[in-house]
């Protein structure tokens, strides 16, 4: 979150606005202070039910889309992070992350349709997944789930996130987001597991990103 | 907030168990909104007073039929449904029509609806943005139609 509000004072267009949503069904509790840490003044959003996801057709976090003044989509669903991002030491050690997205994202803010970055429409509407009837409903199952959460009626919500998940195994989301409201938390064994699964039936954890260092 | 493990057990049920709705209501939810229709028919799919489609999903009925923007729908003999002398608008055999997936919960009387296909055509094959509405930290709600003359960067991210 810090990345994002520096990359957007550096942009400082008046004309350019990021609009940060937090994929959260644990609310403000979950997310207000994770965004407070990093004092945005970007637009933050705390989705509880997940509709900017829903709306893209995003499977995962982080991912994004670019729209520019006229409403068309430039660019849409890549592992959108700011920076390279590394933990451990030794064999230990991970990274994640990239740093080629911030300077793509800030040409096109400079240069509009001139950005090398820009796809066109043709390659855009191919890049955004399509969803069966049966992912469509496993959004309608899962914000059912997340009413009869904030009902506390935690049996109802359990049954339709497990619909969910069965609707739409492709969604990192549903799963990772059950998992983090339980003890075991979204980066156990359960996650792993899926992690393998996912892998070895050569789905996209995330979609490339298509952006030349 | 057991940040390092991303695990937030004590958010899985922290709500008292409470009514969704008073008795004899039912509730829709449709692009986060939650709606409670109190004038329901009679029957296993869900049959409300036509003056609460328009709160619902934004349609309009008109002569031609149930209309959004420049979307109109020719109303079917089971969609708009006649009993004891009294008109209903079937919401659920309307999202047969439109091939909107949805999911009903017959024993809470709740029933959740997907996005309706007609209205994301224009995404699927032109690229263009979907219509959004979400509210933001300050309350404020955000429409897709509100960024037009900017360029926006929307971005998802998670604590988890």
């Amino acid at each position: 979150m810090p990345v994002w509000q520096r990359i957007y004072e550096e942009i400082n267009d008046p004309n350019f606005v990021i609009i940060c949503a937090a994929e959260d069904t644990g609310g403000e509790a979950a997310a207000g202070p994770i965004f407070d840490a990093a004092n945005p003044t970007y637009i933050q959003v705390v989705d509880e039910n997940h509709l900017i996801s829903s709306a893209f057709n995003f499977v995962n976090v982080p991912s994004a889309a670019w729209i520019d003044e006229t409403g068309q989509i430039v660019r849409i669903d890549e592992g959108t992070y700011s920076m390279i991002h590394s933990f451990g030491e030794g064999e230990q050690a991970i990274s994640f992350g990239t740093d080629v997205y911030e300077p793509a994202l800030k040409d096109w803010v400079a240069k509009g349709a001139d950005s090398e970055h820009v796809q066109s429409a043709e390659t855009v509407a191919n890049n955004i997944r399509q969803h069966s009837s049966d992912q469509q409903k496993a959004d309608a199952a899962f914000r059912l789930g997340n009413l009869f959460r904030m009902h506390g009626q935690q049996a109802k919500a359990d049954q339709y996130w497990e619909m969910a998940r069965a609707l739409n195994p492709d969604s990192v989301n549903f799963i990772r987001q059950n998992l983090t409201l339980t003890e075991e938390g979204s980066a156990g064994e359960t996650f792993r597991e899926m992690m393998g699964e996912y892998i070895s039936a050569g789905r996209d954890y995330y979609r490339p990103l298509d952006i030349k260092a | 907030m057991a940040e390092a493990f991303m695990a937030y057990p004590q958010l899985r049920n922290p709500f008292a168990a409470k009514p969704i709705h008073p008795e004899g209501s039912a509730t829709v939810l449709y692009q986060g909104k939650s709606i409670t229709v109190s004038s329901l028919g009679q029957g296993d799919g869900l049959l409300i007073d036509p003056a609460d489609l328009t709160q619902i999903n934004g349609f309009v009925l008109k002569a031609e039929g149930a209309c959004y923007e420049d979307l109109c729908v020719p109303i079917t003999e089971d969609v708009l449904v006649e009993q004891d002398g009294r008109q209903w608008f079937s919401l659920t055999a309307f999202a047969e029509l439109l091939g909107q997936p949805f999911v009903a919960d017959h024993e809470a009387g709740v029933w959740s609806f997907a996005e309706i296909p007609a209205k994301r055509e224009n995404m699927m094959l032109n690229a263009q943005a979907p219509d959004f509405e979400v509210t933001d930290r300050t309350g404020s709600v955000i429409r897709m139609a509100d960024l037009k003359g900017k360029k926006a960067l929307i971005v998802t991210w998670s604590s988890w």
